[in-house]
């Protein structure tokens, strides 16, 4: 039997749902963004560091789009009363938030011909470019947040892998995106190169990477895609090894913390992630 | 009759009404003002001027680009085309945020969303699109309920 509503409707996901439904009008946003940016990306003849100037607004949309998803998808690891926590639900609305303002500007700049990022051409740029800052660690911060509660959230039977993921992924992910962005933004003249180039031409496909010099993007990378490989790895644990799980991702969690050491290492010392 | 100043004016009396959408609790009053008084005063403006100018325009026209700028080269077809902007961009953002009320999405998240009407309109009619959407294909949405749209 099924309820018919009329307007106006209120509320039309429960309490529990909440913290979900906000983090997808979050990705809602991206995806609306990201249509008109993949098509300007293949008319739009302007240039920054020689890659197209929607480059960077297609890439933000894409990995945004990916970090909100992973937040909806590992939510439902909490208890109902705990996902309509306040606080969960705060983290929520904090993580779309401060994604749609980011992509806002990061788009809006694209749009103008000019860059987001390392961008002190002029004082309103200066300091939108410190409070994009200030955005990316309200992501970072939320998705900790979730992390730390789904830690304290006793496993269901056959997800203790992709539970413990869950947790260590979005906790340590936040915490090596934020050491290796930090790291990354005070780059100041230099931007994200280690060594001599100031270009993004003929960088590695999709990602961009320098191939000639070192890349501070890379290590952010590794870093941050730890919210997504963990889980992954727990959740692949639980179905093959499910005795194994917790080792499993335990390991895993010990693999890519030397995994974004060396990456940073190696674009420190000023050499390429591939040629 | 200036023109320019009534281009100033309208411009100002529609930023005032997006700042009390963007920021002020949804009044039934406010939404009534913003719909009936301040997007009906910019229509019967919009009304007037066509009335009066539209058709003296040498060459005019919808058919081209050509006759749409020689419209555009008179001030107040001009100033009608204005406010046919500022009309239609501002009850798009009135629909916007009722319906985004009725949805449950926060007023931080509305916020920009309008602000992209206001500056680019279609931008955020189609932000909001994809937020209606995308939720809806996630089907977060209670199961057994069937919504009807009494509005759309």
């Amino acid at each position: 039997m099924s309820t018919l509503t009329l307007d106006p409707q209120r509320g039309a996901f429960d309490a529990a749902d909440s913290a979900r439904s906000t983090l997808l009008f979050g990705v809602a946003i991206q995806v609306a963004l990201l249509a008109p940016s993949l098509l300007a990306y293949g008319l739009d003849e302007r240039l920054i560091n020689g890659v197209s100037v929607w480059s960077k607004p297609v890439k933000f949309q894409l990995s945004l789009s990916l970090l909100l998803l992973t937040v909806v998808w590992l939510l439902p690891l909490l208890p109902p009363a705990r996902r309509a926590s306040r606080r969960v639900r705060w983290a929520s609305l904090a993580i779309a938030t401060a994604a749609t303002l980011e992509i806002a500007y990061i788009t809006l700049q694209a749009a103008r011909g000019r860059a987001s990022h390392y961008n002190a051409d002029t004082p309103i740029e200066t300091t939108l470019y410190a409070v994009m800052g200030v955005g990316a660690t309200t992501i970072v911060a939320g998705a900790f947040v979730v992390g730390v509660a789904i830690w304290r959230t006793a496993p269901e039977p056959g997800r203790a892998g992709l539970r413990l993921g869950a947790a260590i992924g979005l906790t340590l992910g936040a915490v090596l995106t934020l050491i290796t962005a930090g790291i990354l933004s005070n780059g100041g003249e230099a931007g994200h190169w280690v060594g001599a180039s100031r270009t993004d031409a003929g960088g590695l496909p999709l990602f961009g990477w320098s191939r000639t010099v070192g890349d501070l993007r890379v290590p952010h990378f590794f870093a941050t895609h730890i919210m997504q490989a963990l889980p992954l790895l727990g959740l692949a644990a639980d179905r093959i090894a499910p005795r194994r799980a917790r080792a499993a991702v335990l390991a895993g969690a010990g693999l890519s913390v030397l995994v974004v050491a060396a990456a940073f290492a190696q674009a420190s010392l000023g050499s390429p992630f591939l040629r | 009759m200036d023109f320019d100043a009534a281009f100033a004016a309208a411009s100002q009396a529609a930023m005032l009404g997006w700042l009390a959408l963007i920021l002020l609790p949804r009044w039934r009053l406010l939404v009534g003002a913003l719909r009936y008084g301040l997007i009906g005063a910019l229509a019967l403006g919009y009304a007037v001027l066509a009335f009066v100018f539209f058709f003296r325009v040498e060459g005019g026209g919808f058919d081209g680009i050509a006759e749409v700028r020689a419209l555009f080269t008179s001030d107040p077809v001009l100033l009608a085309g204005w406010l046919h902007y500022l009309a239609f961009d501002l009850f798009v953002g009135v629909w916007i945020a009722l319906r985004a009320d009725a949805l449950g999405l926060s007023r931080l998240l509305q916020a920009p969303i309008l602000l992209a009407t206001f500056m680019f309109g279609p931008v955020g009619l189609l932000i909001f699109y994809a937020c209606r959407a995308l939720p809806a294909i996630a089907s977060i949405a209670p199961k057994g309920t069937t919504h009807v749209d009494a509005y759309a």
